[in-house]
């Protein structure tokens, strides 16, 4: 059985739905690209339709045929992306990340302040920063839409906020997917690429 | 040409309905089907399907309506999950007594105590003797080809009965696959539109009646068998034409994985069995003669197929998410039917059945390389040392 790369997302309930959603898509489009097995998928017991609640979104990664597609969380994600950065203060939003993982935030804060905020950052080997927020435009609270949940089909077309720009971000420390790649399975190019551009890492 | 898609059990068995085009449909939300009408909505909406979509007040309404849509002669759809399909109990009787060919479609989820959103075949199972044709997708591809290919079954004129077409929750109706959805004109060619033979009509007034004397009951009820007879003939012939048409593999009754020289299977349906796939394939590596039969239809029950298949081996584990509780053999209601099914055989393999899945858990490989230890040694000696194991567990029952 081949090694499954795992990535996990966080975000808001209802408001960040979509955008959590479209970011999970538009990474495992990109490996799949790649030649990747990828998986994408929501969390099923984090009762999504509550608002504001923090909410996980998933996508495996692998060179082989994923077998086990199941399982409901990823277990021990060596990427983790978090849309919202207060949801960092009290949550542990590295659990079962193996050492040496990667942690890219949406954020305007400092990294220092970010890291502050992380009890367990010994675990990461780099901290992306990205404003994702300014690059997508407005709060990054307007899309709400839920066609793409509960086993449903998006309506809308894939990354066109927050997805995007955090995608971006995502390319400088992850090799599982190329920028041109996700820039390709994008709505919103510009803002991958404009992501990928500001993205600022600092390796720990 | 056939669509590409890459879609969960939901939006694929939506797919299918369109396909089928339907002509009236039913809902009510309860995860984990509820996916199925979000799309089906959408589409109505969108103009990409014409039917009439109605929104029940409950599972009791949404199911009645569907049955007196199919009485005035539409192609009727519906569907549910879990505590939902209980709700809806009382409906599946006189829907089946009044032959008519509706389809539900119903993404499977643990009964509470207390709540649970898992999968469990515990809802379909505790519903499954009502006249109703029955079967588990392993997929989102093949969840939308039921759908298609039961309707077909269901409205055949020997047959007219109704149809519940069921896929493991989350596991199917969640997790996005690859799927490559039939053209409209090949299934337009393959499905023609319903024809019913006793339409509700004002012109010609038929009276489909909700009451009966006593002495009408035993025939209406023979007649309900009969038509279980006439299926297997119809199945067999549809699933033939959808595999031509179609270009599909499906086994009518039972696919073999894996089964050349095996002397022990796990024996399971839906999704599950896409894991023992790969624990088989470990397995095989490692010299185990194992192998996999998945069973593809409950109702109408293959019996002469499973009894002539499982009598090839030594030993069965039947991996069933449903039990009865204080039941024969203390297992659940597949390990009832398979040994009933044996029962003639001269050739009994060493039964056993694994309670798994239970609550919407996972089988994990390990799991299924548990069973497999135990199923080697049941082969060996010949008998089993116990009816049951809860895997997980240590303490069989």
């Amino acid at each position: 059985m081949a090694d499954v790369f795992e990535i996990t997302i966080w975000c808001r309930g209802v408001t960040q739905d979509m955008e959590g959603r479209h970011l999970s898509l538009v990474l495992a489009n990109g490996a799949a690209k790649g030649g990747k097995f990828v998986q994408a998928w929501d969390n099923y017991a984090d009762l999504p339709d509550r608002v504001q609640v923090p909410l996980r979104k998933y996508d495996r990664i692998s060179d082989e045929e994923i077998e086990m597609r199941y399982l409901y969380e990823n277990d021990h994600p060596q990427l983790v992306l978090v849309m919202d950065d207060t949801i960092i203060k009290g949550i542990d939003i590295l659990r079962g990340m193996p050492k040496g993982g990667a942690l890219v935030v949406n954020t305007k804060r400092s990294a220092d302040e970010i890291l502050s905020l992380i009890p367990n950052k010994d675990l990461l080997s780099s901290l992306t920063l990205v404003d994702a927020t300014g690059i997508a435009g407005g709060t990054g609270l307007e899309s709400v839409d839920f066609m793409g949940s509960e086993g449903g089909v998006e309506a809308v077309s894939v990354a066109v906020g927050l997805a995007a720009p955090l995608a971006g971000a995502a390319s400088k420390v992850c090799d599982k997917f190329t920028l041109d790649n996700l820039v390709a399975s994008a709505a919103n190019k510009a803002g991958v690429k404009e992501g990928a551009k500001t993205a600022v890492v600092k390796t720990l | 040409m056939p669509k590409e898609a890459y879609m969960a059990g939901c939006a694929a068995t939506a797919n299918g309905a369109k396909l089928a085009r339907v002509e009236v449909i039913t809902s009510y939300p309860i995860r984990p089907y509820t996916g199925i009408m979000m799309e089906l909505s959408r589409m109505v909406a969108a103009g990409e399907l014409d039917a009439e979509f109605v929104h029940g007040e409950g599972e009791h309404g949404q199911v009645s309506v569907t049955q007196g849509a199919s009485a005035a002669g539409a192609r009727a759809y519906t569907g549910s999950s879990g505590v939902g399909v209980a709700y809806g109990m009382e409906v599946y009787s006189p829907i089946s007594g009044g032959r008519y060919p509706c389809q539900m479609a119903i993404a499977d989820r643990a009964y509470d105590p207390p709540g649970d959103f898992g999968s469990e075949h515990t809802d379909v199972m505790s519903v499954n003797n009502q006249g109703w044709i029955l079967g588990w997708a392993e997929t989102p591809e093949e969840s939308m080809d039921n759908c298609i290919i039961y309707y077909k079954i269901g409205e055949d004129p020997k047959v007219m009965l109704p149809q519940w077409q069921v896929q493991d929750g989350y596991f199917v109706s969640h997790i996005p696959n690859k799927v490559s959805i039939p053209d409209q004109a090949q299934v337009d060619e393959y499905l023609p539109p319903y024809n019913c033979p006793h339409a509700l009509n004002p012109q010609n007034p038929t009276n489909h009646g909700p009451q009966i004397f006593p002495d009408q009951g035993p025939a209406i009820d023979l007649q309900r068998a009969q038509a279980f007879l006439n299926t297997p003939k119809v199945v067999e012939q549809a699933i033939a034409d959808y595999n031509k048409a179609i270009g599909r593999n499906y086994s009518a009754w039972l696919e073999e994985y894996k089964t050349d020289g095996a002397e022990f299977v796990f024996f399971l349906m839906g999704a599950h069995c896409r894991t023992a796939r790969f624990a088989v394939d470990h397995l095989r590596k490692k010299g185990a003669k194992v192998g996999m039969v998945k069973l593809r239809f409950v109702r109408p029950w293959p019996t002469a197929q499973v009894c002539e298949v499982l009598s090839k081996f030594k030993a069965v584990g039947v991996i069933e998410s449903q039990t009865c509780y204080g039941g024969a053999m203390k297992g659940g209601e597949l390990q009832h039917e398979v040994r009933a099914s044996l029962y003639d055989s001269p050739k009994q393999p060493a039964v056993c059945s694994f309670m798994a899945g239970l609550g919407g858990e996972v089988i994990s490989l390990e799991e299924f390389y548990n069973m497999a230890k135990i199923l080697e040694k049941n082969a060996k000696q010949g008998k089993v040392d116990q009816y049951v194991y809860w895997v997980g567990f240590d303490n069989g029952i």
